[in-house]
């Protein structure tokens, strides 16, 4: 066999890593949590405006509680995000320079948040609260349409934040904010399918027949139950479709940004791509995020529909889905690496290695 | 104006680490903080062809830095003369500049204390000739091989300027498009 | 993280060096308030202000959280760590009557003492030994640098170790790697390599250096010597040698060429793994490519038993193509003559006759039988000679056995001195048993090392920037450079001089012969040789700071020859024949190598070789430094790809390195930095940052990843001539570390003496060790001619030299003394001064006539109490017989027959001699000095209106005679 003098040899091929990974599962969950919450204002608002206008009376009650999970998953995301800064208590330093994509999400994950509260604050029944609740409520519309708008922003923002660091060509792609636009939309519906109407729609009103009588004896609270009902019923429907479609959407553009990478990207693309496909993230790729996350859960969508399978364990898995999606990309900042950054790096210790810390200046042992 | 950048005679480089310990002593770096580290491949070739070389490495304080309009806070940011910098009492470490960076040139420290870090990157000495205007960077001044030589691009009679000028020179990843001022004369490698 | 200010005020600036190798690389220091707040590199120094990652990191060094500050005695058992701080006069007291003790009841020599390399200064330590009484001071000197030197000096009479690489055309590289050891040494390499100079690299390894070099030949390690003979051979019988320096400057042609007619590259070629072809391209380079260098590398020192044997066969590389002494060669400088040297500052004289046969040594090139004879050598031919210390040295591994066994003698106390011998000396666990044993040892150190954790005291020692530094090559050099201490010593902390200044005079010792305040007075006495108008030794720093004589070569055509007994450059060393050695280098191989033990190679197969430096650590040294180790924060040793793979070894895997005495563990870089089937290890690991006292079988795991672990110190595989042990080409083996094998355990610790893994304890007594070759009977010719009472015969060049001062006693009766060539009076020492026609007792200045009689002189004039007028005395003047000069009436003015004036013996002030006036020289006339009356030079009155000034004041008079001083001084 003639050696290639040019080769590097395998073993010293294999060692070390160029330093990366600032970012950790922290950001990954945080960019989950973001385009979920986003997701889930900004479908409310479509639904709520655009697919039935003229029904907001009823359609926000219902809203209400996915949104509650909404307000929850942009408010752990922000104590995420907060945690993960090297000094949390200035966190306020972030709003501060306009170029910055880091800047205007965290801009319009404010505003979503905000509004999105106060929207929800107006849906409080608790007696004591009524005043609060009842001051609130005519600003409605315009709180969930703002918050509707940013919640978008922010699901756009996800995919943008990470395709617009140059420096890492599995991010820069402008199918990242695609892909991550349609994984948020995607998961909001499941969201909203598993939470929609649990709250404060009284369970005791959904026995069909009862309700049924008194909605002909123009009981009101019948009347509302009923409609609230059947837009429960309506917006599953609706969401489940749209899911279908989202969900479809995704894994084409998922496996267009993959295979692609894997084909044609550059080296650094190219090696994270093989490491989807065929190397250490293929068992959560493609059993996690294409099987469980994407596949099954479309077959059970379409071919479970009203089942227990398709309104409970399909959301489900989509959101576990969604979830490995961000962890895998947050895990791809390869960075092209300079010649002899993975031996330098690979040679050196972590900050835990004792000799970093047996020796402070200032004392003196002996 | 003034265009500072540094040529890096890879013909002279010896991979001593100088440079890299004197940027680490005289900045005050935390031990895990390295800014200008001297990369090598290694020995590669078939015995006894063989070839190596040494890249000295630190902030290329690029033309179109992508790690500035990144940050949020207004700390990473770049001076007329082309020094990209980090106003420390502005980071708040959201890494979003180290996670921009092409070149891996910017980290926060994990050995400071854990509300108290931010991130940091090699400045041109920025402090130290701030203080000392005719003085070089400690990574340039402390070499004895001299294969850092820094400068004003700008300078026709400045000594960078004229090795741009007159010597073929190879910046890294130039594709990206950053803009990189830090100007590589690149060796053979092997036994002449 | 604030800039600091060094322009602040109260911020002084000192010029100092550093002092973590033997580069000495300028550095400026920055003090307040008596602390160092920054250093820099000083660009105006000969290292242009380039610093390493060491000296960069002085200030952290300094302030070392572990430096040893104050006097540790042992509180708990040896090794157990626990310390009680002391005061230090205290504690000098207590060690003083401990070893006066042992001197009381074992004698002297039971005391011995380690040095570390550039880590102290050495002069002090060999100034109290030789008043103590004790021939058993010792360093790492047989590795580095004194078996070469003392060969080449062999050879053509000093080592020419000072390159004139301007001149150079060619530049061998051999077995060095100044890339990571001498960075200032590099960056000279690499500016004249661009301008055209030819560098051949001789490594087995592809270093720093090798990667730079235009011809590289990467031998077997340990094959130098069989490769410089092949080069020799190619030389020779290639007719490319310089006939004409030969035939003047040589002798033993003939020999030599009968002598290396075996060593043809083909022979060579087995040997080294070179090509017959690459190796005669190398000898043709070298040969044809003059003036060149060939610049010494430690290697030579380290290949164990042919080390003597491959520096000599180098030496005379450098002597047949005529490249030594002249411009663009080797240059040698010769010992200091214009300012002392550390020979000078030793008191080699207080040890007594009867304990130099004591030295533990049986390697005589490098101990007292062969100094002797180099060193006489070097006085009859220099008039000075080389230090004791380094030169002249016990040999340190047989002194650690001596330790364990008795053989020859008990050595009972050790001072080690900033030195850490477990991770320094060979056969690491048999010095660590050694340092454990010894039943006194006191430690003067930085750190607590491995060894130091056994001491019964621990002294604090001041390091860089709290010592002043000179660099003269440890004596051997008459070039001089200096650097002054930033700081005083922090906390207890005392430079070497003070330490043993202390010692000596709790001892008991003379303190006239301790009689410097400081080492800068001692310094100070150092240089005042050099007649500069200096009042102390930090002015000589500020205004001075390097001193070179004028140009070294070619001084052999002046001198008459080389600085050998015989005036030549010998090829066939008669130093070497007396001593026993064969006087032309004859090969012998490295202790173990397929040819010669061929019986190893099937368990262990592959070469090691180990022993150079490496950045960023000195020696055993900086391990302890944070900032220096998170670069190189574990050991790699160097393996090619295609030696690991069927090894299953990856990059990076933890291995061990097993040779017949023990094993240890490194990782893998696996690359073709070094030949298939060889493996590189570097040198010294030690992990200060683990608790020393939990495993007292690996303190602080200094054996577990330690090189010297694997090295051999048994008396035959040393280099017979300077005891070197081997560093380089021994046998090994190497296979990963398992989850199951992964720890180094007691039983790796085992020592054994001679070293074997399998054979734990004294299997032989090491006097009865056979050394690698027995000395070859020498007969000195009989002498044939009657030898005078105090003199000696010199049976090289048949002349006779004086026994105290080794001048030359010549065929007038004269002595010749070699510094000036001067005639010296044979009874009395006193020169000959051929202008005065007088004697002159250079101790005191005092002259004497011929008859040796005192010669007095009044005013500058040289006057005869007691005789008659040796000169015409001028008509107007008498003769004053009793005060023997010439005087004009009652004046007390002297007659000077020279210039004819007379001289006034209060002020110096000239008058003349017809009527006693003054000269002014500033008017240029005559001044009565009675009238105040003015007189030109022909007597002619002037008067004021002529201008004149009135009476001459005091200050023009004073000023007269210091100018007519001077002016007689000129002449």
């Amino acid at each position: 066999m003639t050696k290639n003098p040019a080769k590097m040899n395998p073993s010293k091929a294999a060692f070390g890593e160029i330093r990366h990974h600032y970012w950790e599962w922290i950001i990954a969950t945080y960019l989950f949590l973001g385009g979920l919450g986003g997701g889930i204002f900004g479908i409310t608002a479509i639904v709520n405006f655009f697919v039935y206008p003229d029904f907001a009376a009823v359609i926000q009650p219902i809203m209400a509680w996915p949104c509650f999970l909404a307000i929850m998953c942009l408010g752990l995301g922000c104590v995420f995000l907060v945690l993960d800064l090297g000094q949390p208590l200035v966190f306020y330093r972030t709003f501060i320079k306009s170029t910055s994509v880091i800047c205007w999400g965290a801009r319009v994950l404010s505003v979503c948040l905000i509004f999105g509260f106060v929207w929800f604050l107006s849906f409080i029944p608790w007696d004591w609260f009524a005043p609060v609740a009842n001051f609130l409520a005519p600003a409605r519309d315009v709180c969930l349409a703002l918050a509707g708008v940013a919640g978008l922003c922010v699901v756009l923002y996800t995919g943008i934040f990470l395709s617009s660091l140059k420096a890492h060509a599995f991010w820069a792609t402008p199918a990242l904010p695609v892909l991550f636009t349609i994984s948020a939309l995607s998961t909001a519906c499941a969201a909203i399918a598993l939470s929609i109407g649990w709250w404060p729609v009284d369970q005791a009103f959904m026995d069909e027949s009862y309700v049924m009588d008194l909605v002909y004896a123009g009981d009101p609270m019948a009347q509302t139950a009923y409609l609230t009902y059947a837009a429960v019923t309506e917006v599953k429907h609706l969401l489940h479709t749209v899911d279908v479609i989202l969900v479809v959407c995704e894994i084409v553009v998922l496996l267009v940004m993959v295979l692609s990478f894997l084909g044609a990207g550059n080296k650094t693309a190219n090696q994270a791509a093989h490491r989807w496909v065929h190397g250490s993230y293929a068992l959560v790729f493609w059993v996690g995020m294409i099987a469980i996350g994407l596949v099954i859960p479309e077959l059970m969508y379409v071919f479970a529909a009203e089942s227990i399978l398709s309104t409970v364990v399909a959301p489900i898995m989509v959101l576990i889905g969604g979830c490995i999606l961000r962890f895998l990309v947050v895990y791809s900042d390869d960075r092209a690496p300079l010649p002899g950054e993975k031996l330098y790096y690979g040679r050196l210790v972590g900050d835990d290695a004792e000799f970093l810390h047996k020796w402070k200046y200032g004392e003196n042992l002996f | 104006m003034t265009r500072y950048c540094m040529v890096i005679d890879q013909r002279r480089c010896i991979g001593c680490h100088s440079c890299t310990v004197a940027c680490r002593t005289w900045n005050e770096l935390p031990n895990d903080i390295i800014y200008n580290a001297v990369m090598s491949e290694g020995v590669e070739g078939s015995w006894p062809n063989v070839h190596r070389n040494w890249l000295p490495t630190l902030c290329m304080h690029c033309e179109k830095p992508a790690c500035v309009p990144c940050c949020p806070t207004g700390a990473s940011q770049q001076d007329d003369d082309g020094v990209v910098w980090i106003e420390y009492n502005k980071c708040m470490a959201c890494l979003a500049c180290v996670n921009a960076c092409p070149y891996g040139m910017r980290d926060k420290s994990n050995l400071r204390p854990r509300l108290h870090r931010f991130v940091q990157k090699c400045t041109f000495c920025r402090d130290h000739r701030a203080m000392e205007p005719d003085k070089e960077p400690y990574c340039v001044a402390t070499c004895h091989q001299k294969a850092r030589i820094f400068g004003d691009l700008d300078d026709p009679e400045s000594e960078v300027s004229k090795l741009v000028g007159s010597v073929e020179t190879v910046r890294l990843l130039e594709d990206l498009g950053t803009g990189p001022q830090i100007y590589y004369i690149p060796n053979l490698g092997g036994t002449r | 993280m604030a800039e600091i200010d060094i322009h602040a005020p109260g911020v002084e600036m000192v010029k100092s060096l550093c002092y973590f190798c033997h580069a000495n690389c300028g550095v400026l220091a920055y003090v307040k308030d008596g602390d160092v707040i920054k250093i820099e590199g000083d660009p105006n120094y000969s290292t242009q202000g380039g610093l390493c990652c060491r000296g960069n990191s002085a200030l952290l060094h300094v302030n070392h959280p572990a430096r040893v500050n104050h006097v540790l005695k042992r509180a708990g058992e040896k090794g157990e760590g626990k310390w009680e701080k002391m005061d230090y006069d205290t504690a000098i007291q207590e060690v003083a009557d401990r070893l006066n003790q042992i001197k009381e009841e074992s004698g002297a020599e039971a005391v011995a003492s380690a040095g570390g390399t550039t880590r102290t200064d050495d002069w002090a330590r060999r100034r109290f030994l030789n008043q103590f009484g004790t021939p058993n001071g010792f360093h790492n000197a047989l590795l580095c640098w004194i078996p070469t030197f003392m060969a080449e000096t062999c050879v053509s009479g000093w080592s020419p170790f000072e390159t004139d690489l301007g001149a150079a055309r060619c530049l061998i590289l051999w077995g060095m790697n100044p890339g990571a050891s001498t960075l200032p040494g590099m960056h000279g390499y690499t500016d004249l390599q661009m301008g055209g100079m030819k560098i051949i690299v001789v490594d087995p390894r592809y270093s720093e250096t090798a990667c730079k070099a235009d011809l590289w030949l990467p031998l077997r390690p340990g094959s130098d010597a069989a490769l410089a003979l092949a080069m020799l051979h190619t030389i020779l019988y290639g007719g490319m040698a310089d006939y004409d320096y030969i035939d003047k400057w040589c002798s033993g042609y003939d020999e030599l060429m009968a002598h290396v007619a075996e060593y043809t590259p083909e022979w060579a070629s087995e040997i080294t793994w070179l090509e017959p072809d690459l190796i005669r391209q190398a000898a043709t380079m070298y040969a044809t490519n003059r003036p060149g260098c060939i610049q010494w590398g430690c290697t030579w020192d380290q290949i164990g038993r042919a080390s003597t044997t491959g520096s000599h066969a180098i030496a005379l590389l450098r002597a047949v193509t005529g490249n030594i002494e002249v411009p663009g060669g080797d240059g040698m400088p010769g010992p200091a003559l214009n300012f002392l040297t550390d020979e000078e500052l030793e008191l080699n004289e207080c040890l007594p006759e009867e304990q130099k046969p004591k030295q533990i040594s049986r390697f005589k090139l490098t101990s007292w039988p062969g100094y002797q004879l180099i060193s006489d050598n070097a006085r009859r031919q220099w008039g000075k000679t080389l230090p004791t210390e380094w030169f002249c040295e016990a040999h340190g591994p047989s002194v650690f056995k001596a330790i364990i066994t008795g053989d020859p003698y008990q050595i009972r106390a050790l001072i080690c001195n900033a030195t850490n011998p477990v991770n320094s000396y060979g056969d690491a666990k048999m010095v660590l048993e050694a340092i454990k044993k010894v039943e006194f040892l006191v430690v003067v150190d930085y750190w607590i090392t491995p060894t130091a954790l056994f001491a019964d005291y621990v002294f604090p020692a001041a390091g860089a920037l709290e010592r002043p530094t000179i660099v003269t090559h440890y004596g051997a050099t008459d070039s001089l450079m200096a650097g002054a201490r930033a700081i005083q010593p922090k906390y207890d902390r005392h430079d070497d001089y003070q330490f043993w200044k202390k010692l000596g005079l709790a001892c008991g010792q003379d303190p006239a012969n301790w009689p410097w305040e400081t080492v800068e007075d001692a310094y100070f006495h150092v240089i005042e040789g050099l007649g500069l108008p200096i009042e102390k030794y930090e002015d000589f720093v500020n205004h001075v700071r390097m001193y070179f004589p004028p140009l070294h070569q070619s001084k052999f055509i002046d001198h008459g020859g080389f600085w050998t007994p015989s005036k030549k450059i010998e090829l066939d060393s008669s130093i070497m024949r007396e001593l026993g050695f064969p006087g032309m280098p004859t090969y012998i191989g490295t202790i173990e190598n397929p040819i010669d033990t061929p019986e190893l190679l099937d368990e262990y197969p592959l070469v090691l070789t180990t022993g150079g430096g490496f950045m960023p650590f000195h020696h055993s040294e900086h391990f302890n430094m944070p900032n220096l180790r998170y670069i190189y924060p574990t050991p790699f040793f160097s393996i090619h790809p295609d030696t690991a793979a069927p090894l299953h070894i990856e990059y990076g895997d933890w291995c061990w390195i097993e040779t017949r005495r023990g094993r240890i563990k490194m990782r893998a870089n696996v690359e073709p930095e070094i030949a298939p089937g060889t493996i590189f290890c570097p040198r010294g690991w030690w992990f200060p940052e683990r608790d020393g006292s939990a495993d007292l079988n690996n303190p602080f795991g200094c054996l577990e990843s330690n090189v010297n672990t694997l090295t051999s110190v048994d008396a035959e595989d040393c280099d017979p001539m300077g005891g070197s042990w081997a560093n380089r080409g021994l046998l090994c083996k190497v296979y990963p570390c398992t989850e199951l094998d992964h720890e180094f355990t007691a039983k790796d610790a085992e020592w054994s003496i001679p070293g074997n893994a399998k054979t734990p304890g004294v299997s032989v007594m090491p006097s009865d060790q056979p050394l690698a070759r027995e000395p070859i009977p020498f007969e000195k010719p009989a002498c044939d001619r009657e030898v005078p009472e105090g003199y000696y015969w010199v049976w090289q060049d048949g002349l006779v030299y004086n026994k105290d001062s080794h001048f030359r006693l010549d065929e007038s009766g004269w002595l010749v003394d070699p510094k000036s060539n001067a005639y010296i009076d044979a009874y009395t020492g006193w020169r000959y001064d051929a202008n005065n026609d007088c004697l002159v007792d250079d101790a005191t200045g005092d002259k004497y006539t011929m008859d040796r009689e005192p010669l007095t002189y009044v005013a500058g004039v040289r006057t005869y109490p007691g005789k008659d007028a040796p000169y015409e005395v001028p008509s107007n003047l008498t003769w004053d017989k009793e005060l023997g000069y010439a005087r004009l009436n009652d004046l007390m003015y002297i007659y000077d027959p020279n210039s004819g004036w007379m001289i006034d013996p209060e002020t110096n002030v000239y008058h003349d001699a017809n009527y006693g006036y003054a000269y002014d020289p500033n008017e240029q006339n005559l001044i009565d000095m009675k009238t105040g009356k003015r007189y030109s030079m022909s007597y002619e009155e002037i008067t004021d209106a002529q201008g004149a000034t009135a009476e001459p004041s005091a200050e023009a008079q004073v000023e007269a005679a210091e100018a007519a001083a001077a002016e007689e001084e000129a002449e």
